[in-house]
């Protein structure tokens, strides 16, 4: 469903990415793996066309997104929720769902959807008519998942949605994750919380200094020796 | 004494709601675009001047020539945005910044010359037949065309605060000027919704330059002491807050004109005095938050 060939991608001068490939079929979740500044958020941030890639190409249900606008790109069913959220803080959090459907993809099917996520998340219907930036870490982190799914993405980019988060708080919303996997929506996600992520993906693509450099099925990478010392700590092996 | 201290706020609200409608505009391109534009000032200009062509090329009534304006220097605003400013609107928030400027006091140059050519630096006003009635309250006189001012601006503010809440696309404006990263991921059309912003914010300037083409006089070079107006109020209330921007022109309007009984030509200082204040002690405005 998803194919990012060969993208090298640039921050003015800095080159961020290097000649990176990926692959994400339908109804998987897949995570990509990697140290602070490797490149995690620059690859969804290509794929969402916030920096598009100055070579290769990125395709998505056989279309080209990388000479798209991002707000095309939502229209073609893909949303990124960023590491900051990408919600509005000053204003409520019912009229930050109703813009998360600003899309035409979204708005035609708002009132279903919001039925769904005040479903797959209770507490953000008791709070719709309170200020975003008044709400816990772990609700502002359901609200801008929820103001995702309103866009209707087939496929949907979080970058790491545990950060900063109690454990407790983070096991719900991976429980939410899966959740919105079921309905069939494709997930890839960045995750600093290497352990978890490894529990609910499918496959992992591991990111070193803006490179891919090991593809593996997750419940493999949980046994490899290397994985375990860089990114879980020892006591796991 | 009482009456003389009345009257004294009446026309200090004439003005001020001016003061707020002038600043309007330029809190609204700031605070979605993040662009100071310095030539504010001269699109109200302009919109005086249009508005005194109407009347005085083709006998147009001010105040039926008044949406003409808004809808023309709608136009215009967009024409400028597409041509000059959506150039620096790509780039990173202080570039732009700093770029925009450039641009901005650029027009400041030219505009004044070119307002020369077409209306020469003679004083000019809109005087329709009705423009000095009044009526007398408790002794404290009313003049019709600023009471009318007065509420034309509370009506045109009150529009864009219902369009900013309640509309679909004014949410989506208010969703840009927080944050433009949420805003593109949300599938808003960043460079569109900059284009409107743009001709909204000009077109609220034209309004004001008619009102103050009717109570005051029009001359090319007017613009920066209104850009400068404009922007006192809009530090005064803070950015972003469309009906605090109002009030803070309401107070700036009666804080000048309470003062030139004591301070007579010196007023203008009280208003750069407010702002100076303002910036040391709460520079996130009135009605800002921090």
């Amino acid at each position: 469903m998803l194919e990012v060939n060969h993208i090298d991608t640039y921050y003015g001068e800095l080159k961020a990415l290097w000649d990176v490939s990926l692959t994400l079929d339908k109804g998987e979740i897949v995570a990509l793996i990697g140290a602070n500044g490797s490149g995690k958020s620059t690859l969804l941030e290509a794929i969402a066309g916030l920096l598009p890639p100055t070579t290769g190409e990125i395709l998505f249900e056989g279309v080209r997104l990388d000479k798209e606008p991002s707000h095309r790109i939502v229209e073609f069913g893909v949303c990124l929720v960023p590491e900051d959220r990408g919600i509005f803080p000053g204003m409520n959090v019912s009229e930050n769902l109703e813009l998360g459907a600003f899309s035409k993809r979204g708005r035609k099917e708002k009132e279903e959807t919001l039925h769904v996520v005040y479903g797959l998340f209770p507490i953000l219907k008791n709070r719709r008519n309170q200020l975003t930036r008044t709400l816990s870490g772990g609700e502002q982190q359901m609200l801008a998942i929820g103001k995702g799914l309103l866009s209707r993405p087939k496929l949907l980019m979080l970058d790491e949605p545990s950060l900063g988060l109690a454990p407790l708080v983070t096991k719900n919303i991976f429980e939410a994750i899966c959740q919105i996997n079921q309905t069939g929506v494709s997930i890839l996600l960045v995750e600093q919380n290497v352990h978890i992520a490894l529990r609910v993906a499918k496959r992992a693509y591991i990111i070193e200094n803006g490179r891919i450099v090991q593809h593996e099925q997750a419940k493999n990478l949980l046994r490899d020796r290397r994985v375990i010392q860089a990114y879980l700590g020892t006591h796991y092996a | 004494m009482v009456q003389f201290l009345a009257q004294t706020f009446v026309n200090g609200i004439n003005v001020g709601a001016l003061y707020g409608l002038a600043a309007v505009g330029l809190s609204l391109i700031f605070g979605v675009m993040r662009i100071l534009n310095v030539a504010h000032g001269e699109f109200l200009m302009v919109g005086g001047y249009i508005g005194f062509w109407l009347f005085k090329l083709y006998g147009v009534d001010p105040f039926v020539g008044l949406p003409l304006v808004g809808i023309f220097l709608f136009l215009i605003g967009i024409v400028f945005y597409k041509v000059v400013f959506s150039r620096v609107a790509k780039f990173h928030e202080e570039v732009k910044l700093k770029n925009s400027l450039l641009i901005a006091f650029g027009l400041y140059l030219i505009f004044p010359q070119i307002a020369m050519v077409l209306w020469t630096a003679d004083e000019r006003a809109i005087s329709p037949a009705y423009s000095g009635q009044a009526f007398d309250l408790l002794g404290v006189r009313f003049g019709y065309v600023p009471l009318a001012g007065v509420c034309i601006a509370i009506i045109v503010i009150l529009a864009m605060y219902l369009f900013l809440t309640k509309t679909y696309f004014g949410k989506s404006l208010r969703g840009t000027a927080e944050s433009w990263k949420a805003a593109k991921l949300s599938g808003i059309h960043i460079e569109w919704t900059f284009m409107i912003t743009f001709g909204l914010g000009i077109s609220l300037a034209g309004i004001a330059g008619v009102l103050i083409a009717l109570t005051q006089e029009l001359t090319p070079f007017m613009g920066m002491p209104w850009t400068l107006k404009a922007l006192i109020v809009v530090v005064l209330a803070g950015m972003g807050s469309i009906v605090g921007a109002f009030v803070a022109g309401l107070i700036l309007g009666i804080v000048e004109a309470v003062s030139a009984i004591f301070m007579g030509p010196y007023t203008i200082a009280i208003g750069l005095l407010i702002f100076l204040i303002i910036l040391v002690l709460r520079p996130q405005g009135l009605f800002g938050r921090a």
